[in-house]
C-alpha cells in the first residue's frame, strides 16, 4: 500500500473500497445509459454524485491528482446536468468518462499495491476532459449564448445580481472554512449542496466567488475574503444552522441587515459556540498561501467516514457489511474442527456398548446444528458471479468501438454462487475468453455475417450454472467457429504436433488453441494475437481445480466451457486404504472403480503394468509402491482399481480397498513441510477424519504428471 | 588514603560481590529435560506446548527420513521429527515411555519424538556453560547452551534452529 500518515492506513482501505465500488457503479450507469442512448435526470445526478464523492474523498486522503481528475469529470457532468434537455450528441462523453474511470482504477490499484506509490500525472487526461467540457459548452453556446459566460456555474442566470446582498428579502452570509482544510472552493460547493438538501424552499440567489466549480484559484479568494452566499428562504434560521453544520465550516457571519432578526435568534445558539463569532469578528483567518498540507487532520476522519457510506448507500438502508476474508477463513477452520471434534466425541470408543438414550438424542441434535452451522459458514463465503460477469459488459463495449464490430453480450445465470476465492480469480480468465470471442470469434464485418445467413449483430453469451458441486461457465459466440484446417496448419508451423496431422480428431485440433504459443490471428492486435492468453487461462483455471474445454462448429460459433469446483475448501472424496494409510481421491476425477482379473493386465517392460479398458490402454499405478507404504495386498485381484481422469489424461490407481464416500475439509500441509515438494508427489493436502486420523488428499494432475 | 575511605570502598566491594552472587543464583528459566539415547537434553519451557505419547503417525512421501510424518494434535496437523534419527543415532522402536513434545516457534508447530521425558528443572545463570563445541557430535548446531548440573551435563536445544534450520531454511509461505 502507498505510504500514508501513520494511523491513516485503515482510512486508505475504506477509501479504496468505496472508491472502487463507486467507479464500478459509474461504469454500470454509463453502460446502461449508453445502451439506452439517453441520460435521465436521475442518471446524471447519480453520476454527478459519484464524481463528487470520489473527488471529496480523494481530497480528504490527500490524493490531489485524483481529486483534480474527478473534479474535471464533475465539471463536464455539471454542464450536462444544468442543461439536460439540450444534450443531443454526447457520445464522446462516454469515451472520455470511461478513460477517466480506467485511469482512476489503475491509480487506485497502485495506491493499494505499491509501497512507494508516486502520484501519476494526469495532465493529458485533464486536457482531454477540459476539451470535452468546452465542446459541451460550445454546443450550448449555439443554443443559449447568454449562458456561455459561466456555463459551469449554477444559477448562472443571475450573474448580474451577484451583489444581491442588497436585494430586499435576501440574506447574505460570509463563511470561513477551517484553516488548511484545502479545496475551499469545493467545500463551498458542498456547502451550497448541503444547504439545498437540508432546507426546503431555499433559493440560492448568488455567491462570491462565482467560479468555485471551475476555478481552482477561487479557493485562495475564499481563504482571503470568505465565501459570500446570498439566499432567499422562508426559514432563515434553518439555513444558517445548515451552514453551521456543514463540513469544515469554521465560522460565518450574517452581513445583511435584513437578516438581523434571524441573527438575533442565532445569537442564542451562538452562545453555545462563542469561538465561532469571535473568529469571524477578528476578520479573515490567517490564510495559508498555497493550498494546503498533504493530508487532512485526524479530526476529520470520523466525519469523512460517516459521510461516505451514507452517500454511497443513496439513503437506502444497507443490510450488508464487509468482513475481512481472513476472519471468514478462521471461522471456517474452527467450524471444520468443531465437526471433527464432534464426531470424536459422539463416536468415542469408550461409549461403545452403553445404552445412552438421552445422550444419543442430544448428540443427534448437536449433529444437526453443526451441519447447519457448516452450511451457513459455507454460504457466507459464496458470492454471485454477477461482479465478474458485469465487468465483461465493459470489455465488450470497449472492443466493440475499437474493432468496429456490432456485438451484444447476453448474460445468463449470473446469480450462480461460487466461493469468494474462486470469483476473485475468475476475472482474468473470463476477460481473456471474452476478448478472444470478440477478436477471433465474431466475423470482422457485418457483411460476412449476413452472407453466412446470420444476423448482422453478433452475440456473445456468458452463462453460468451449477451442477453437482461444480460450476459450469460457458462463453460462447455465434461467430465463424474454429477453422480446424487453419489450426492444424499453424500447429504444424509452430512445431506443436506430436503425431501426423491426419491422426488428430476434430476435438483434439480445437483444443490445440489452448496450447502455449498458439494464436491463429495473423495480425497481433491490442487485444489478442500474441499467442499468450489461452494457455494462461487454462493454467489459471487448473490452479483453482478447474478445467477449460473448447467446442466449436465451423461457421456456427465457438464455446469455451469452464468447469470449476464450487468451493476449494471442501472436497467430495472417496476414501481408500493403502496399508494402514488412508487417502482421499476427489470424486470428480474418478471415472469408475472395479476389480481386475490378473489376465487383464499387460506388462510392458518400459512402462510397467498397463490395463486395457474399452479399447484404451491406461498405465497402472500401485499406490503402495508410489508412496513407499507397506501393504499386505499385493495381488492385483485382491485390491481395487480406480480409473481416474483429469485434463484428458487417465491413469489407474491400485489400492487395498475402498472405505466410502465422504465430504472432507481440505487442510494444507503444515508450514514446516512446505520446504519439501509434497505436491510434486501427487498430494495436495490432508484432512482430519471423524476418528481423528489423517487422510492425505491425492492431487490427480500432479500424480499423473509425476508418473 | 583516609581510613574511612578505605572502609567505604571495602563495603562497596562487598556489596558488588553480593549482587553478582544474587545474579548468578536468580532463576533464569525452566527447562524440560528428556533422554535421547543416554544423553540428557532439554528444551526451554516457553517453547513447549504439550507433551503427548506417540499417536498414530500418517506417513507423508517426499520428506526426509527423520520427519516421520504428520499427526493430529487437537485438530491441528503437526509434523513429527524423530530426534534419534535427526541426531544420526540408531532408531529405536517406540514404547509407552516414548514421548512426543509439541514445540512452537513463531507460529510453526513441530512434534519431536524423544526416548523419555524426565522432568522440569530450574536454570540459574551459574549453571550455564557456553562451550558447546566440546561436544564433538553432529547435534552441535542445535545446542543453545550447556547446563552443568550436579547430576551431569544437559544439552539445551535451540528450538528456533530445530524448526527453521532443518538442513535448509524454511520457505516462508
Amino acid at each position: 500500500m502507498a505510504k500514508v500518515e501513520p494511523g491513516m492506513e485503515a482510512m486508505v482501505d475504506v477509501y479504496i473500497f468505496e472508491t472502487t465500488a463507486l467507479l464500478e457503479q459509474l461504469d454500470e450507469i454509463l453502460l446502461r445509459t449508453e445502451k439506452a442512448n439517453e441520460f435521465t435526470e436521475e442518471d446524471i445526478n447519480e453520476i454527478f454524485r459519484i464524481m463528487h464523492t470520489v473527488k471529496g474523498s480523494s481530497a480528504m486522503m490527500g490524493f490531489e491528482n485524483l481529486q483534480v481528475l474527478a473534479h474535471k469529470g464533475e465539471d463536464m457532468f455539471f454542464i450536462i446536468r444544468e442543461n439536460p434537455e439540450k444534450m443531443t450528441d454526447v457520445g464522446f462523453v462516454y469515451d472520455l468518462v470511461f478513460q477517466m474511470s480506467d485511469l482512476f482504477k489503475a491509480e487506485i490499484d497502485m495506491i493499494q499495491n505499491d509501497d512507494d506509490y508516486e502520484p501519476t500525472d494526469f495532465s493529458d487526461m485533464l486536457a482531454k476532459l477540459e476539451k470535452g467540457a468546452k465542446m459541451l459548452k460550445g454546443e450550448l453556446d449555439g443554443i443559449n449564448e447568454a449562458e456561455s459566460a459561466s456555463a459551469a456555474a449554477p444559477a448562472a442566470d443571475d450573474t448580474a445580481s451577484a451583489a444581491a446582498a442588497a436585494a430586499p428579502d435576501c440574506t447574505t452570509v460570509r463563511v470561513f472554512f477551517e484553516d488548511g482544510c484545502k479545496m475551499e472552493n469545493i467545500r463551498a460547493f458542498m456547502l451550497i449542496n448541503n444547504v439545498k438538501e437540508s432546507v426546503d424552499d431555499v433559493e440560492i440567489v448568488s455567491y462570491i466567488p462565482e467560479d468555485i466549480e471551475s476555478n481552482q484559484d477561487s479557493a485562495n479568494v475564499i481563504i482571503d475574503n470568505g465565501f459570500i452566499l446570498s439566499f432567499r428562504a422562508p426559514d432563515v434560521k434553518a439555513v444558517l444552522s445548515a451552514i453551521e453544520s456543514s463540513l469544515n465550516v469554521e465560522s460565518y457571519e450574517v452581513i445583511d441587515a435584513n437578516a438581523q432578526k434571524a441573527e438575533e435568534a442565532e445569537q442564542a445558539a451562538a452562545e453555545a459556540a462563542p469561538i465561532q463569532q469571535e473568529t469571524a469578528a477578528a476578520g479573515s483567518p490567517a490564510a495559508p498561501s498555497a493550498p494546503a498540507p498533504a493530508a487532512p487532520k485526524p479530526a476529520e476522519k470520523p466525519k469523512a467516514e460517516s459521510k461516505a457510506p451514507a452517500a454511497s448507500s443513496g439513503g437506502g438502508k444497507q443490510s450488508l457489511i464487509s468482513v475481512n476474508l481472513q476472519k471468514l477463513d478462521q471461522l471456517h477452520d474452527i467450524v471444520g474442527e468443531i465437526i471433527t471434534t464432534e464426531s470424536m466425541v459422539i463416536s468415542n470408543p469408550e461409549l461403545e456398548g452403553l445404552r445412552l438414550e438421552s445422550f444419543t438424542k442430544s448428540a443427534r441434535e448437536l449433529r444437526k446444528l453443526t451441519a447447519d452451522l457448516q452450511d451457513t459458514v459455507m454460504s457466507i463465503r459464496m458470492v454471485p458471479l454477477t461482479g465478474p460477469f458485469q465487468k465483461m459488459n465493459r470489455i465488450v463495449r470497449d472492443m466493440k468501438v475499437k474493432l468496429n464490430k456490432d456485438v451484444e453480450l447476453v448474460i445468463e445465470g449470473d446469480t450462480t454462487e461460487v466461493d469468494k476465492s474462486i470469483v476473485d480469480n475468475l476475472n482474468d480468465p473470463l476477460m481473456h475468453l471474452v476478448r478472444n470471442c470478440m477478436d477471433h470469434g465474431i466475423e470482422n464485418t457485418a457483411e460476412q455475417r449476413i452472407a453466412a445467413g446470420k444476423p448482422a449483430k453478433g452475440t456473445i453469451k456468458l452463462s453460468a450454472m451449477s451442477s453437482s458441486g461444480e460450476v459450469i461457465i460457458t462463453i460462447s459466440d455465434d461467430g465463424q467457429g474454429i477453422d480446424t484446417e487453419k489450426v492444424i496448419a499453424k500447429a504444424e508451423r509452430n512445431g506443436l504436433l506430436m503425431k501426423p496431422a491426419s491422426e488428430y480428431s476434430e476435438r483434439e485440433i480445437q483444443n490445440m488453441i489452448l496450447l502455449p504459443g498458439f494464436s491463429t490471428n495473423d495480425v497481433v492486435t491490442e487485444y489478442s494475437g500474441r499467442g499468450v492468453g489461452m494457455d494462461v487461462v487454462k493454467s489459471n483455471l487448473s490452479k483453482m481445480g478447474g478445467s477449460l474445454t473448447v467446442e466449436s462448429k465451423k461457421g456456427e460459433g465457438t464455446a469455451f466451457i469452464i468447469k470449476i469446483p464450487l468451493t476449494l475448501a471442501i472436497v467430495d472424496g472417496m476414501e481408500i486404504m493403502v496399508g494402514d494409510a488412508e487417502f482421499t481421491v476427489p470424486i470428480s476425477v474418478i471415472k469408475e472403480s472395479f476389480i481386475v482379473k490378473r489376465d487383464q493386465i499387460l506388462n510392458d517392460t518400459k512402462r510397467g503394468e498397463m490395463i486395457m479398458i474399452r479399447g484404451v490402454c491406461y498405465p497402472m499405478l500401485r499406490l503402495n509402491e508410489k508412496f513407499g507404504l507397506y501393504s499386505e495386498v499385493n495381488d492385483i485381484e485382491d485390491g481395487i482399481v480406480l480409473l481416474i481422469e483429469s485434463e484428458n489424461r487417465g491413469i489407474c490407481l491400485f489400492a487395498d480397498k475402498l472405505i466410502g464416500e465422504q465430504q472432507v475439509v481440505v487442510k494444507p500441509f503444515p508450514k514446516y513441510l512446505s520446504q519439501y515438494d509434497i505436491k510434486g508427489q501427487g498430494l495436495s493436502g490432508c484432512t482430519i477424519m471423524g476418528d481423528g486420523s489423517i487422510s492425505l488428499i491425492i492431487d490427480v494432475n500432479n500424480l499423473i504428471g509425476s508418473h | 588514603m583516609d581510613i574511612k575511605e578505605l572502609f567505604a570502598k571495602q563495603e562497596e566491594m562487598k556489596q558488588k560481590n553480593l549482587n553478582a552472587k544474587n545474579e548468578k543464583e536468580s532463576e533464569i528459566t525452566k527447562v524440560m529435560t528428556f533422554y535421547i539415547g543416554d544423553q540428557v537434553y532439554g528444551i526451554e519451557i516457553p517453547s513447549v506446548i504439550e507433551i503427548i505419547g506417540v499417536p498414530h503417525i500418517t506417513v507423508v512421501p517426499g520428506i526426509p527420513y527423520y520427519i516421520k510424518g504428520i499427526i493430529n494434535v487437537r485438530s491441528k496437523v503437526v509434523p513429527v521429527i524423530d530426534m534419534r534419527s535427526r541426531f544420526g543415532k540408531e532408531e529405536k522402536e517406540y514404547t509407552d515411555r516414548t514421548n512426543t513434545i509439541i514445540i512452537e516457534e513463531a507460529g510453526v508447530s513441530v512434534g519431536v519424538i524423544v526416548d523419555e521425558v524426565i522432568g522440569v528443572i530450574p536454570v540459574f545463570q551459574k549453571n550455564i556453560a557456553n562451550s558447546p563445541d566440546r561436544i564433538g557430535v553432529n547435534d552441535n548446531k542445535f545446542i543453545k547452551y550447556l547446563l552443568e548440573m550436579p547430576d551431569g551435563i544437559k544439552l539445551v536445544l535451540d528450538v528456533a534452529k530445530l524448526i527453521y534450520d532443518g538442513d535448509m531454511y524454511l520457505v516462508e509461505e
